[in-house]
């Protein structure tokens, strides 16, 4: 048996370590366990803050998906007061969080984790001609042939951004890699563990391809956010506002935020971003993924075949309210209605079960509760108690490891605490959020007839999992929960929200020339016009799952601010009651080929696409003094 | 910053030029490449190299990877590929664990006192360093081992440079900016929060064309960049001037892209390059999309909120409010205080001109 220690994993947000025990003999994991290393304590940050501005410094809790916890606060703090936001709000919110997972998943796939499954050395020995080739044959077999509602206004002549397949082109690119290569200095390709066998699954030509594509992305992912440059002045970290958008639209003012040119750039960003998926990312993944599901490799799926949970998506028009309290017309209303848990999927889709999650259970202190059995957290009375969000407290209680000291870890005590993550539990149960959660629930709602006149995002999304069953000749309960449907289903939820964009960018122009040019509702903006008290949730579906966001306001401040997180729902720590996370339960159902080399355990752990600064926060330490550090440049670092 | 080959390097230290092949097959087995490069290795090492650059990331959200990548010239590929090595980095190399560990140590060994430190986030100090771990190490370990071979540490981003959001009040991590923990090295501060993502780029490119850190001003930020208030530089600055101000959001005056100064606006006491490269190559900044500045480049800017409140409530400017407030007088005031000083720079320029013009 070997002790598997990976730690940094590198191509994610944040600071994650994992350890396995793995059979050497077998290359099978008998244990696993996933650490959330750094921890910040953001949310007591927001004690005693303007509510309304809980998005500016919630929004830093991560860079990466920048705009997912603005996004979700403002929803928070909106249900808390009962403030509407207009339909213009609401459709440039819905473009903002699309164009986030259009890029988020882009920069993923060849960024983030490409590298796991092609290599510029083995590109040295491609033919440029039949790379060439390669292309043509990958974009006439694995595109997912796919378009939303018909548009009355198709901006776009032709695809701007089509890949080049001639030789010259794949030529220049082999000739780069090989001058890096043989400079001696690798920079970011420097000690992989190139010579692993995974490498050699896929023909040359496909890793020559893939790294070209690496390379064109980068240069391109930046066009992608245009939209959030526009309407937020910046990426990342563009600016929100409590009660709709700050930017003003008018077509009568030169100076306006938002006018006709302004729009133009949207559009085109929005235009790029399918074509980017339809010609490049699905088939690029496509066609590596079905190399990898013909070798057999359906392993890695985990909990995923247990339990899945999501929110839902895309709220289509303007709306009040997340919880019951606030009419929760959050739930009544969305594009994507993919709100609820579905168990047993791994069984097959007749023996699956579908629970609806509703506004009501926002609020039920029963439904959603977190833990810290195994996180370095303490409760007043018990560390097995289940806390609902709103009642969440927590004192930061570190332990060490169990073997080394506590500023240099050997290995984590798996038997006691070993993570900044808590455990979140849905009914007392762990799950699965992400893409692969969303196409699983309208998936199983679909086939057990739950989807009442499905919308054309549900419609599209069952027709894509339609068209990879048929590519793959497999059943979707078959190739889904794994770790290359994991992959394959942040690449239809980059398509579908592709579509999504252009959608709410058309409803955006046709309230515009309806006369409607208002983004923000200021009826409740002064702390005047407030309750005493107030408690709100505000949820998204983020990139990389299902986000929530919790606030209690009093006498016009944040009392306690807490979110609870896609990876932490991925990358807890384990339960006594309930089990292991879905980190942990991933790496257990991956077969490991090299121990020494432990590239499928990092290339699992990859394929949720982790964002550790996400996961790892704190809850509110009711009346606990706190040491403060004032840093401050010209005055000197103080303690007080 | 010379940079030297490591065949100079190990002529310097006197070493043979069979130890020095040796030194080329152990680092040909260390890259994973088959033994038939190793003739490639050795005429690589005789060599100048690129710059080499490594970035280590303590507590920050890695939204300054993000804008790194955003920039539009340089573009982050042609930086990456061919204007630096950059040896290690979480967000983007493609090793991890053991390996990646190893390859750091090597790296700030073989470049010793010639490569960047790039560092991204707050250092941890509170209860020895133990909030913020990465390898089985604490942050502020990597941070003191990684900084003592430096030529110059790039505090990139405000929570390198100031400590940022996790430093705000309460601070529960004990949250600094690194200027106290990286000894000797000098030190390059890129605040924002991110940073532009062409001022994150154009340091590096400075380094890497000139061969120098950039000029800086006394809180050690590039002059370049950070030279102006944002407020100098705005395309509504002659709304502020005017007294043409939207009062709240989506009003009149947001509508026409009025002056946010009394929704907030930091621009008049923010030093960055907002105002005049903006993001995107001059598509856009906070308030030209109708959002008022927060001052993410100030150092404590999180603890000068509310946000929304304007100015001079909290700021350091002293009482300008004259300017913000609706009376037809008040806003004469300001106007004229403005017009007082636009005229007297204008004189001195004048006079300078008409000085050079009898010298000649």
């Amino acid at each position: 048996m070997k002790h598997v220690v990976v730690d940094p994993i590198t191509r994610i947000e944040g600071h994650l370590r994992v350890e396995a025990q793995v059979d050497e003999a077998t290359g099978k994991v008998t244990d696993a366990l996933s650490s959330g290393t750094a921890w910040r304590g953001l949310e007591l940050v927001m004690n005693g803050r303007d509510p309304r501005d809980a998005w500016a410094y919630i929004q830093r809790i991560c860079g990466v998906c920048t705009t997912a916890h603005a996004l979700a606060s403002v929803r928070a703090v909106e249900d808390a007061l009962g403030i509407k936001i207009p339909k213009n709000a609401n459709y440039i919110r819905n473009i903002m969080a699309a164009t986030l997972t259009v890029q988020d998943h882009i920069v993923h796939f060849y960024h983030l984790h490409a590298l796991d499954w092609v290599s510029p050395v083995e590109a040295l020995a491609a033919d440029p001609i039949a790379t060439a080739n390669l292309q043509t044959t990958v974009l006439n077999a694995y595109r997912v042939h796919l378009a939303g509602p018909t548009s009355n206004w198709n901006t776009e002549a032709y695809p701007h951004d089509f890949p080049a397949a001639t030789p010259q082109y794949f030529q220049a690119i082999k000739d780069k890699v090989k001058a890096i290569v043989e400079s001696g200095q690798l920079g970011i390709f420097a000690a992989q563990w190139w010579d692993h066998p995974d490498y050699k699954l896929l023909p040359p030509e496909v890793h020559l391809l893939a790294v070209a594509h690496y390379l064109e992305m980068l240069d391109k992912q930046r066009e992608l956010v245009t939209p959030h440059v526009v309407f937020g002045g910046k990426n990342p970290h563009p600016h929100y506002v409590v009660g709709g958008m700050p930017c003003s639209i008018s077509l009568e003012d030169g100076n306006a935020p938002i006018n006709t040119a302004r729009l133009d750039i949207v559009d085109r960003a929005i235009n790029m971003g399918r074509t980017l998926v339809n010609y490049y990312y699905l088939p690029d993944l496509l066609a590596i993924g079905a190399t990898y599901v013909r070798a057999g490799r359906v392993d890695g799926g985990g909990m995923a075949k247990e339990r899945v949970l999501a929110y839902g998506m895309y709220p289509m028009e303007d709306y009040q309210g997340t919880s019951e309290k606030s009419t929760g017309g959050f739930f009544k209303n969305l594009l994507v209605r993919c709100n609820g848990v579905v168990e047993n999927f791994g069984a097959g889709v007749a023996n699956a079960t579908f629970t609806e999650i509703t506004a009501k259970d926002m609020q039920d202190p029963e439904v959603f509760t977190e833990s810290v059995e195994h996180a370095w957290y303490a409760y007043e009375k018990s560390d097995s108690d289940k806390l609902h969000p709103w009642d969440g407290q927590t004192k930061a209680k570190y332990t060490g490891p169990k073997d080394g000291t506590p500023t240099e870890w050997k290995a984590l005590n798996e038997q006691g605490k070993y993570s900044w993550l808590k455990t979140p539990k849905w009914r007392g149960k762990l799950a699965e959020v992400g893409p692969l959660a969303r196409y699983i629930i309208i998936y199983t709602k679909s086939a057990k007839g739950l989807l009442q006149n499905p919308t054309w995002a549900e419609t599209f999304m069952l027709n894509q999992i339609q068209a990879v069953s048929n590519l793959l000749g497999l059943a979707p309960e078959v190739w889904l929960p794994t770790m290359v449907g994991r992959t394959a289903a942040r690449a239809l939820d980059c398509q579908l929200a592709a579509e999504i964009n252009k959608f709410f960018f058309d409803k955006l122009i046709a309230n515009i020339k309806s006369g409607d040019t208002a983004v923000c509702n200021m009826d409740r903006f002064d702390p005047a016009t407030w309750p005493k008290s107030a408690m709100g949730v505000g949820v998204y579906e983020a990139p990389r799952g299902g986000l929530s966001h919790w606030i209690h306001i009093e006498n016009g401040k944040t009392k306690n601010y807490q979110c609870v997180v896609p990876t932490t729902w991925n990358a807890c720590p384990r339960d006594d009651q309930a089990g292991q996370g879905a980190y942990e339960k991933a790496m257990m159902d991956t077969h490991i080929a090299v121990p020494d080399k432990p590239l499928e355990i990092a290339k699992v752990i990859r394929s949720f696409d982790p964002c550790m600064a996400c996961a790892t926060h704190m809850y509110n330490a009711k009346g606990e003094k706190i040491g403060v550090i004032t840093t401050d440049p010209f005055g000197g670092t103080r303690v007080e | 910053m010379e940079r030297e080959s490591l065949w100079d390097h190990y002529m310097k230290k006197g070493m043979s030029r069979r130890s020095f092949v040796k030194g080329c097959i152990a680092l040909t087995s260390l890259m994973g490449l088959s033994t038939d490069m190793v003739i490639k290795v050795v005429e690589a090492a005789e060599k100048t190299p690129l710059p080499v650059v490594v970035w280590i990331h303590g507590h920050e959200c890695t939204g300054c990877d993000e804008s790194f990548i955003r920039s539009g010239s340089p573009l982050a590929s042609d930086l990456v590929l061919n204007e630096i090595a950059l040896e290690y980095d979480h967000l983007l190399s493609a090793a991890c664990g053991e390996p990646f560990e190893a390859h750091l140590d090597k790296t700030i060994q073989q470049y010793k006192g010639k490569y960047i430190l790039a560092v991204e986030g707050a250092t941890c100090t509170k209860d020895n360093g133990v909030y913020c771990m990465s390898g089985g190490h604490t942050f502020s370990h990597l941070l003191q081992k990684a900084s003592a071979g430096a030529a110059a540490v790039v505090a990139y981003g405000s929570c390198a440079a100031y400590g940022g959001i996790q430093a705000a009040k309460p601070n529960p991590t004990g949250s600094s900016g690194i200027s106290q923990f990286i000894g000797n090295a000098p030190l390059v501060k890129v605040p924002g929060c991110p940073p532009i993502p062409e001022v994150m780029t154009g340091v590096i490119m400075h380094i890497a064309l000139f061969g120098s850190i950039p000029p800086l001003d006394n809180d050690g930020r590039p002059k370049q960049f950070y030279g102006n208030r944002i407020h100098d530089t705005c395309y509504r600055r002659p709304f502020f001037d005017a007294g043409m101000f939207a009062e709240t959001f989506d009003d009149k005056g947001a509508k026409a892209g009025w002056c946010l100064y009394k929704l907030g606006c930091r621009g008049p006491e923010t030093y960055n390059s907002c105002g005049n490269l903006r993001w995107f190559q001059g598509m856009s900044y906070p308030i030209q999309s109708g959002a008022p500045c927060i001052g993410c480049s100030n150092a404590n800017f999180w603890d000068e909120d509310p946000l929304l409140t304007r100015m001079p409530e909290y700021g350091p400017l002293g009482n300008v409010d004259k300017i913000g407030a609706a009376a037809a007088g008040a806003m004469a005031v300001g106007v004229a205080a403005h017009a007082v000083v636009s005229v007297a720079q204008k004189n001195m320029k004048e006079a300078k001109e008409l000085a050079e013009k009898k010298g000649e």
